[in-house]
């Protein structure tokens, strides 16, 4: 009698073919894209995606072509803070148009399709057992995106992740080995040893892991035109990854985050470290590719 | 996963899926052989696993009668435009045709999109006077957002 693997094909569900289709469109997808550039932590709420936004502000300033995914689809924040949540999605001549912040940061974010009353519900054959299936579908969901966008030619595209050390590594398996990782922590012991957490997964697989960034690392003062302590973080031991730089927190960032609106940071602490995380990253990815 | 017709030797082929009923998918094999049929009955948790890899179940070039859609839009309940979830703008009465080449753009786009693009691009073209979507409107609308 015949075994599983004497027979070719699978009597025509295609399943497998299908899968495989779904990874070659993905694969074709993002061939004109130079870099993926995870921004991850495994903490919530250390401000990975307002990062993730200034630094593709500060990279986009430098003349490079970028888009962010947010891969954050229980979380979405990046329609709101990109200004793009009642954007208007257009079909391009094979895939999706994405819309695009002010300064010309493509943007795909769950939050310009679903309404911020909503939480992101997956339909479902069976009730109550989510936790099953969850990430899988997730998963199907940010391959369909991948594979059904006009990325088109770009220096980098950037994932803004959800929290979770578990979740960081998830989507490191899924993005591959072409991704690269920047996490983000603030100053305190806390976030640190989540972040320690992640380093330690993601040191397992074959993503590179540029470095981390320091959040809120003090808040700007725009007053005094000076940086001033948020954290009580002197003796703070490092993590075991390069410092890409540290970024303190601007209220009035935050404010126009929240708005949806762009900010001129230019001339400011923040706009400066930001200026320099991007520095350091491009100067590593590049220092890092073959 | 595959069937074998144990007395001929000889891998069955797929031949119709009836779409979840009450989350369980019927599919039908049967045999080239000696045309023995059978058919797989799933229970719900087989038809979520399926469903969750987004791919489509039934015989290569069958019709949407002979196959189960295990893709499409993830969560249609709660995109604007689908269902009882109503886009912005909602209420408006005229109809926007769209041309055969627009349609076939809007089906590129993923499932979950389309509701919204549709919306955005039928108020696209009203602002400008015209009751279709062509590729020049859309054309038309990606340059003006920018895209």
């Amino acid at each position: 009698m015949k075994g599983y693997h004497d027979i070719a094909g699978d009597g025509g569900s295609r399943i497998l073919e299908q899968v495989v289709e779904k990874q070659t469109r993905i694969a074709d997808g993002l061939a004109g894209v130079r870099h993926l550039v995870a921004v991850g932590s495994g903490k919530g709420g250390v401000g990975k995606s307002t990062l993730t936004l200034h630094l593709a502000g500060a990279l986009r300033a430098r003349g490079l072509r970028i888009a962010i995914l947010d891969a954050d689809f229980n979380g979405p924040s990046q329609a709101r803070m990109a200004g793009v949540q009642n954007a208007v999605f257009v079909p391009g001549s094979h895939k999706l148009s994405l819309p695009r912040t002010v300064n010309g940061i493509s943007v795909f974010s769950m939050g310009s399709l679903i309404p911020e009353s909503k939480a992101l519900e997956f339909d479902s054959a069976v009730q109550g057992e989510s936790h099953t299936w969850r990430a899988t579908k997730e998963f199907a969901l940010l391959g369909d995106i991948l594979g059904s966008c006009e990325w088109g030619t770009l220096d980098l595209l950037m994932f803004d992740l959800p929290p979770g050390a578990d979740r960081t590594v998830q989507y490191a398996d899924f993005l591959g080995p072409r991704t690269s990782f920047v996490l983000v922590t603030i100053p305190s012991e806390v976030s640190r040893g989540v972040v320690a957490r992640s380093v330690a997964a993601l040191s397992k697989g074959p993503n590179r892991v540029l470095g981390y960034v320091e959040n809120m690392s003090g808040y700007y003062c725009r007053e005094c035109d000076a940086i001033k302590p948020l954290f009580d973080s002197a003796d703070a031991s490092a993590l075991d990854i390069p410092c890409l730089a540290t970024v303190p927190f601007d209220p009035e960032l935050a404010r126009h985050c929240d708005r949806g609106l762009p900010l001129e940071l230019r001339d400011t602490p923040v706009g400066r470290a930001l200026d320099h995380v991007a520095q350091q990253l491009l100067h590593r990815l590049e220092s890092t590719t073959s | 996963m595959k069937f074998l017709c144990v007395p001929c030797d000889t891998p069955m082929k797929l031949q119709t899926v009836v779409p979840p009923d009450r989350g369980s998918l019927s599919v039908l094999y049967s045999c080239p052989e000696c045309g023995y049929e059978i058919a797989m009955l799933t229970n719900a948790y087989e038809t979520q696993v399926v469903q969750s890899l987004g791919v489509k179940i039934g015989p290569a070039g069958g019709d949407a009668t002979q196959t189960a859609s295990a893709g499409g839009c993830p969560f249609p309940s709660m995109i604007p435009g689908n269902g009882d979830v109503k886009p912005a703008g909602a209420g408006e009465t005229i109809p926007i045709r769209w041309t055969a080449a627009a349609e076939a753009r809007l089906t590129n786009i993923p499932e979950f999109v389309r509701p919204m693009a549709k919306t955005g691009i039928e108020k696209f073209a009203r602002d400008r006077g015209s009751n279709e979507v062509d590729e020049k409107i859309l054309d038309e609308a990606k340059e003006f957002f920018g895209m």
